[in-house]
């Protein structure tokens, strides 16, 4: 009898784990940085005095003396309001924090006041977090910018570009970013000037100077980045990193199965024994659930043919079940996210929705449904998406995208 | 906006440097350990909306203690002991919450917000409402020993208490969690069934 501390383990790595999957991480943390951040500078700022740095501060005094002459001479052409920006060439203002779609084909440009301005390449996913008089925040979510950033009259210009895991600091420069969310692949590489990046698995802040670029990626979490001299058309970041598994140097597992693999969370050497097992016939023999949990670990380490093969398998061996509902909804993401097959996409979830009308993906799948219509150019059918979701769910995660269809 | 000076040190001089204010120190600080105290307060909490400023909390009291900190390699588990602290205060603040919410649902403030729109956010919610009926003791040791997955020392420092302590919270807990999931048939299934979680994330 299995003891209820082992159990116990694994049912909280798996909360663990859909805690990460359920939570905006990243976006948490970056909301707290820049108040605690303020907050450190305004404590600190509070207790300087004469103290032991009397003289330091004495010379401070001084400056700031004659910066107050100087910032008022230079006040006509200083504005302290921050920066606006418009949307395409139909020059609609943009809100921050609003979704920014790149066309399915064509460039999506966004044009800042002070001069600036960030090209969005097909199907690339941006929000301006936020602006200020010297800069913006911007999130690329998914996809290719080419940002041009104007350099400051006066002061420094303090622009930042946040891509999963990395940030690029810009001051005044011309460069291509490029982000894929499914591996969190990043790449960079500057025109003009120089940008800063930095990222959870990197060591330090790597400065990239005009005519270089670095790629990146924090799956592979001992790569170390590559910087290469010459600069040529940075395509999307699409092929696979290196595998971690093979790149590590530590022994496979040969002796557990994929299923306990699986079982024990390590997803992505499950999939790696079930190819080594003929995962065709892994397929055609394993049961409902743990064909959905091989697809689901296949579409999360870039194996998107796999779990497409274990998808269709499921629905094909096992109809009607609610395991193969499933797998409808999992094949739309993957013909969204991954194959940029819109019209497929929509199928997919419109299958979910017929199969399972209260199924506990009824919420996401309306959402995404939503999605890929209005990807697939049918705004007729994203407007009666947007319409019944937000019915159902008027606060879900969808909402504002759903609104932002209806205001067309 | 904000952008510090760039720090570049070891980690004694790190910790000098918060000391001294040095604002690239703090942002250096935040970004090494950030991720960490995020995951423990969310361990502890589940998916709450106030999360970051929980954050910001645990960091801003760890700048106001510093000067106690003398050994940089405890840093991580002093961060711990932290956001043990602040989540044990927001759980007090959702229960008085809970209580204003019978009597005056308008200022019942922020709410802990987990939609069920898919199966692994309804077990979320199910395994958040069974940890808030754990007397808030047992519930931190349960969810760093078992969500966070910390070993038993590890749990035991991050709640400022002995080993033999953390086992009996411990074993309250386990008892009480079990009974609870037993009751409910989403968590029943999940606790038979392992980790095949159907974990999706919007793009």
């Amino acid at each position: 009898m299995e003891r209820p501390e082992a159990k116990l383990a694994e049912f909280g790595s798996a909360v663990r784990e859909a805690l990460a999957a359920e939570t905006e991480t990243a976006e948490e943390i970056r909301q707290a940085r820049a108040g605690f951040l303020h907050e450190f500078a305004a404590r600190h700022g509070a207790h300087a005095g004469w103290g032991h740095r009397g003289t330091a501060n004495r010379w401070r005094i001084l400056l700031l003396a004659g910066a107050t002459v100087a910032g008022a001479v230079a006040l006509w052409t200083y504005t302290d309001r921050p920066i606006s920006f418009q949307v395409d060439a139909s020059g609609a203002p943009g809100k921050t924090g609003d979704l920014v779609y790149g066309a399915p084909q064509g460039l999506v440009p966004l044009r800042f006041s002070e001069g600036s301005s960030v090209i969005l390449h097909e199907s690339t996913r941006l929000r301006v977090l936020a602006t200020d008089p010297r800069g913006a925040r911007m999130l690329i979510e998914d996809g290719t910018v080419d940002a041009s950033i104007v350099s400051a009259r006066i002061g420094k210009k303090h622009w930042n570009f946040e891509a999963g895991p990395f940030q690029v600091q810009v001051t005044g420069t011309r460069f291509t970013l490029s982000y894929r969310a499914l591996d969190q692949s990043f790449a960079l590489a500057t025109h003009e000037g120089q940008v800063v990046v930095s990222g959870a698995c990197l060591d330090a802040p790597t400065p990239v100077a005009a005519g270089s670029r670095i790629d990146l990626t924090c799956l592979a979490r001992r790569a170390p980045p590559t910087q290469t001299a010459s600069l040529s058309a940075l395509p999307l970041p699409g092929h696979a990193s290196a595998d971690p598994v093979a790149s590590s140097g530590k022994p496979t597992r040969n002796a557990q199965t994929w299923r306990e693999l699986l079982a024990t969370g390590r997803l992505q050497e499950a999939v790696h024994a079930a190819e080594r097992a003929d995962f065709d016939r892994v397929c055609q023999t394993a049961g409902a659930k743990d064909l959905l949990a091989l697809a689901d670990a296949a579409r999360l380490f870039a194996r998107p043919s796999r779990a497409v093969t274990a998808l269709r398998v499921l629905r094909q061996r096992f109809p009607s079940s609610a395991e193969a509902s499933t797998a409808a909804f999992a094949l739309g993401r993957i013909a969204f996210e991954q194959k940029r097959a819109y019209p497929e996409a929509v199928d997919w979830f419109a299958t979910y929705l017929r199969e399972q009308p209260s199924g506990p993906l009824h919420g996401d799948c309306v959402g995404r449904l939503m999605e890929a219509r209005l990807r697939a150019g049918d705004q007729s059918g994203a407007h009666l998406d947007a319409e019944q979701y937000l019915r159902r769910f008027p606060e879900g995660p969808y909402a504002s995208e759903a609104r932002g269809i209806l205001a067309k | 906006m904000l952008t510090p000076l760039t720090f570049v040190g070891d980690e004694h001089a790190l910790l000098q440097a918060l000391r001294d204010g040095h604002p690239g120190a703090a942002a250096v600080f935040y970004d090494q350990h950030a991720a960490h105290v995020s995951r423990t307060l969310r361990s502890a909490l589940g998916a709450d909306e106030e999360i970051p400023d929980l954050l910001q909390e645990v960091f801003i009291r760890a700048i106001d203690g510093i000067g106690k900190l003398r050994e940089i390699d405890r840093i991580g588990g002093w961060l711990t002991t932290i956001a043990i602290f602040v989540a044990r205060a927001q759980i007090r603040r959702r229960a008085r919450r809970s209580w204003l919410r019978t009597f005056s649902p308008e200022h019942a403030g922020p709410q802990h917000l987990i939609q069920p729109s898919s199966e692994a956010r309804a077990a979320l919610r199910e395994v958040y409402d069974v940890l808030g009926q754990i007397p808030v003791d047992e519930r931190m040791a349960f969810a760093l020993r078992y969500i966070e997955g910390m070993t038993l020392p590890d749990a035991a420092e991050a709640c400022e208490t002995s080993l033999a302590t953390l086992k009996r919270r411990l074993s309250r807990a386990e008892k009480r969690f079990l009974e609870a999931a037993s009751k409910r048939p989403v968590l029943e299934h999940w606790l038979q069934e392992g980790t095949r979680w159907n974990v999706q994330k919007r793009s």
